[in-house]
């Protein structure tokens, strides 16, 4: 009798690891990719980790964006660190920007870009076949693309303007060497996603969003 | 037998619990922002102050565009050695802000003489002249203009028949009407959404103006402070 359950528990036992084996075979992971940075604040912040095994958690506070704010510009580098044993893509959707004042902060007053992909803790999977594609039109460092225009107002090639619904911001080949179960301090990738703010003559308020990052399968491309 | 079956059931559920903790992985971040603008009001200099009508005296600190304000005017002769009909010193003012403002002044007029014919604040006349909004990143808007112009003129002013005094009559039209903080003009806000190096804005000229007068011999001193506030 009691074998027959040790027999049971057993067999309970191989499923879930066979399961499991099954989940980590198509592991797709994002997580800190290092400490955050800003500058050029009057009164602002950023948290999140410094620890690239700890969840993409990120706060920012940008602080004052009002003409008492002299710097010419504030500038958030967010480090975000992606895994994968599979071609990915990573997209991004924003809410909770909906100033019906247009003299007030818009999505479009917030410039967004992605550069500096690179190799999480110097290890990756290196693909020749392929390569790690930021889509138009993110790739760009907005806080040395800022623009006047027309209407006098800042704009930047890319901003939070640009994201509708979940838009997909870059995608690639396999990422990861190992097929690890477990987050690594390396053997992944690494972006910077860099957010801007000049201050302005915008009308006065708080404002705030809300952006969720999401990897998922992507274009089934060779590595 | 029921006792197997829970082991066996907490067993898997152990096992479950560990393979999730062992993968520690996930697939979505998350990024937080926020931004905070205050109200913000500024005053400068709209560019050279004009005088005119004077005998002797001179500009003695320039108005500069868009820089600080802090002029410095000698009237020169305000006796009747000066024929002129007004001595008249127009000080640009340019204001900036992303909400509604008021801009308030008070002023101070001390003189060396002892009698009522010396210069007090009511023979120092006041006035905002036309206030303008131009150029890109301006907010157009209605402003109320709380002084009656420019104090030379006809309307605003005139001999007392009873005195013989020249006197500035119309409403806040002479500095005795701003002896403690009182609003000269006031709108809605200047600027659009556009940044601080932009250097549009609200201007309008601040007109001074004294009638050369058998006034007591003697100087004097009048003192100006512009203040603008986003109430």
């Amino acid at each position: 009798m009691r074998l027959r359950h040790f027999t049971f528990s057993l067999l309970a036992a191989l499923i879930l690891l066979a399961f499991a084996q099954t989940i980590s075979a198509q592991a797709l992971d994002i997580s800190s990719g290092g400490l955050p940075t800003i500058t050029g604040t009057v009164g602002g912040s950023v948290t999140g980790s410094a620890l690239v095994t700890d969840d993409l958690i990120v706060t920012i506070n940008f602080g004052e964006v009002s003409p008492a704010n002299t710097n010419s510009i504030v500038k958030v580098v967010v480090p975000i660190a992606l895994r994968s044993n599979q071609p990915y893509q990573v997209s991004v959707s924003v809410s909770g920007l909906n100033n019906g004042n247009v003299q007030a902060l818009q999505a479009s007053d917030i410039g967004f870009g992605l550069q500096n992909i690179r190799k999480l803790g110097g290890a990756g999977q290196d693909c020749t076949q392929s390569t790690h594609v930021i889509r138009s039109p993110f790739a760009n460092d907005p806080s040395l693309n800022a623009t006047i225009g027309g209407s006098g107002r800042v704009t930047y090639p890319s901003s939070l303007g640009n994201l509708s619904g979940s838009t997909i911001i870059l995608s690639g080949p396999v990422l990861s060497k190992n097929n690890s179960i477990k987050r690594q301090q390396s053997d992944g990738y690494v972006f910077d996603a860099i957010f801007t703010l000049t201050p302005q003559f915008f009308a006065s308020g708080i404002s705030s969003a809300t952006l969720i990052f999401t990897i998922a399968p992507g274009p089934n491309v060779p590595c | 037998m029921p006792r197997l079956i829970i082991r066996s059931f907490l067993l898997t559920t152990l096992l479950v619990v560990c393979a999730v903790c062992c993968f520690g992985q996930s697939t979505t971040g998350t990024v937080t922002m926020s931004a905070t603008v205050s109200k913000f009001v500024e005053i400068n200099s709209g560019g050279a102050v004009t005088l005119t009508g004077n005998s002797g005296g001179g500009v003695t600190t320039d108005g500069v565009a868009n820089s600080p304000l802090a002029v410095s005017i000698n009237l020169g002769e305000l006796g009747p050695s000066n024929v002129n009909s007004f001595v008249t010193a127009q000080v640009p003012l340019k204001l900036r802000s992303n909400a509604a403002y008021v801009l308030s002044m008070a002023a101070t007029v001390t003189s060396s003489g002892a009698s009522s014919s010396r210069i007090v604040a009511s023979d120092v006349g006041f006035g905002l002249g036309t206030v303008s909004r131009t150029g890109l990143g301006v907010n157009a808007g209605s402003d109320t203009n709380a002084t009656s112009g420019d104090p030379t003129l006809a309307a605003n002013g005139s001999v007392n028949g009873t005195t013989g005094r020249y006197e500035f009559t119309a409403v806040r039209s002479n500095l005795s009407a701003f002896s403690s903080a009182t609003t000269a003009l006031s709108g809605p806000i200047i600027m659009n959404a556009v940044p601080r190096s932009n250097s549009n804005g609200l201007t309008v000229p601040a007109i001074f103006a004294v009638k050369p007068q058998f006034f007591e011999n003697g100087t004097t001193t009048i003192s100006v402070t512009f203040t603008v506030t986003a109430p």
